[in-house]
């Protein structure tokens, strides 16, 4: 019977307002506070799995503190946070990048324009 | 403060799994975020470069409300506040709906069971006409809103109402958002001394939060609970049958209830009149006279006045009326309240308005599962915040006794 029950409605009923002038900017708003919750999901589940794992005397939260971080760990931790970083500020690579390259709209234009002859 | 206040289980709340629990934790964690570490920010940024923009360009001082919402809503920090508040409260039901739609019928049979167990009478209108004030949007930005839509009406509205409204209110109404409801029972109980209500009616009760503790505390009174959504009334009285309450629910509209005169000694509602309009708010007050008995009170749990506030508060509290699909949040504000109750038939000398000491320190001492003392303390005795949830220490209550 459950695949007879219409799903719940997602959407009220009312314009929603615009709160930036810069077009775009809300959706990109309400993305980072989704982001940002399902940060703090994953959080809680360590947390829940810490607690599940003492339950059954396992002392995960403990050994956590206690470990020693071998040089392996130590660089595969590091790692992964430079290409955290690197993957978050991708844009600004990109715009380096093409300042390094003097690469504009216009000469993009000129790129389309120029191809469309030949 | 820490803010670990926890809604209690009656049976028939939509139940969540880890993961959606704890998208449910963030929105209310992300709410007290918003009212604690972004709202405070505001007054400063209106009083430096908001202001002095608006003067600049308008050539005087902002003079009202209106005037400082031409003075806020071009600047950014405003912008990310008016947002983010904005987005917590859709993310807040999206969080639930989640839960709702993955039960699937297993919360449709469990209202079902529950609604058998209560004693209560559950009146349903055929054909029943829904105001324009609760049908042109969906008040709160709840998908659906209280009366749902063809094919979307069923009771699981009322539940997600049930969950909804208690990360709206951070858990400051209490393990049952009943605070309100259980405040103003106090106050009878400890203001109008000896009076005992018979009849109780609740106008505008939704899931029926407010409604339970009038049974609680008045356990020979017959209780009443009406309201225009059919959704919610249906889950209203499953819930009080979760709950072990006997008590009765109906779809009918504040403005024409279906009893007779003289029917009820005490008629109450619960922030009701800020969700009518300019002309059904009147006629409320004149209903509430006709069903009255002689001798019986009014009471309305609401919004205070903007009239004493300045118009910065003014200001904060009127977003609710352009972000949060409240249309008529402000505009009743600016009514005359008590003039309304006279103009309906009360005598002058018994209206007034009081002060409802929330009941929130009740729920720590009954060790209430997050009630913590401290930040039952808090919520308590705080002062009034403009754009913080609920006022500081107690709800404002307009109070008027038909002529004995």
């Amino acid at each position: 019977m459950t695949d007879e029950i219409a799903p719940m409605l997602r959407s009220a009923k009312g314009k929603r307002p615009s709160f930036y002038e810069t077009p775009g900017l809300d959706q990109m708003m309400s993305m980072i506070m989704v982001l940002a919750g399902e940060v703090s999901v994953l959080a809680d589940q360590v947390d829940l799995m810490q607690r599940v794992a003492a339950e059954k005397g396992l002392d995960l939260a403990g050994g956590m503190k206690t470990i020693t971080l071998d040089q392996d760990a130590l660089e595969a931790r590091e790692a992964r946070r430079q290409a955290m970083l690197d993957r978050l500020f991708y844009l600004m690579r990109k715009e380096a990048a093409e300042a390094e390259a003097q690469e504009t709209s216009e000469g993009y234009s000129q790129v389309i324009a120029d191809i469309a002859k030949g | 403060m820490l803010n670990t206040f926890q809604q209690a289980d009656h049976g028939v709340l939509p139940e969540a799994t880890p993961e959606e629990a704890a998208r449910q934790e963030f929105v209310k964690s992300l709410k007290h975020f918003i009212q604690q570490g972004i709202l405070p920010g505001l007054g400063p940024v209106y009083r430096t470069r908001a202001a002095e923009r608006f003067e600049k360009e308008a050539g005087r001082a902002p003079a009202d409300r209106h005037d400082i919402r031409k003075a806020m809503v071009p600047d950014t920090y405003f912008q990310h506040y008016a947002a983010v508040n904005r987005i917590s409260q859709e993310l807040l039901w999206d969080s639930v709906i989640d839960s709702i739609d993955r039960e699937g019928d297993a919360l449709i049979e469990r209202t079902a069971a529950a609604t058998a167990a209560n004693a209560g009478e559950l009146r349903i209108a055929e054909g029943f006409e829904v105001p324009r004030y609760v049908s042109s949007l969906d008040i709160h930005c709840m998908p659906g809103g209280y009366v749902g839509r063809p094919g979307h009406d069923d009771l699981r509205l009322g539940a997600l109402y049930d969950r909804g409204v208690f990360l709206y209110a951070m858990g400051y109404t209490g393990p049952d958002n009943d605070d309100m409801g259980r405040s103003v029972c106090h106050y009878i109980k400890a203001r109008l001394k000896g009076f005992s209500p018979k009849r109780i009616l609740d106008l505008g009760c939704t899931v029926g939060h407010s409604t339970l503790p009038y049974k609680e505390l008045f356990p020979e009174a017959e209780v009443w609970g009406v309201d225009v959504g059919g959704p919610m009334v249906r889950f209203a009285h499953a819930r009080a049958g979760a709950m072990g309450l006997d008590v009765n629910f109906a779809q009918m509209n504040a403005e024409k209830v279906d009893f007779p005169d003289g029917h009820f000694d005490l008629v109450v509602s619960h922030i009701l009149l800020h969700e009518t309009s300019g002309k059904a708010m009147p006629q409320i007050f004149r209903e509430c006279h006709r069903l009255l008995a002689p001798g019986g009170y009014m009471i309305h749990a609401d919004l205070p006045p903007f009239d004493p506030m300045d118009p910065f508060t003014q200001f904060i509290l009127d977003n609710e009326t352009y972000y949060n699909n409240e249309p008529f949040w402000g505009a009743m504000r600016e009514l005359d309240q008590v003039k309304l109750a006279r103009d309906a038939g009360f005598p002058a000398e018994t209206i007034r308005f009081d002060t409802a000491p929330m009941a929130v320190m009740m729920f720590a001492q009954s060790e209430a599962a997050g009630y913590s003392a401290e930040a039952s303390e808090s919520v308590a005795e705080r002062d009034f915040v403009a754009g913080e949830f609920a006022p500081g220490g107690g709800w404002e209550v307009l109070i008027a006794q038909k002529q004995d």
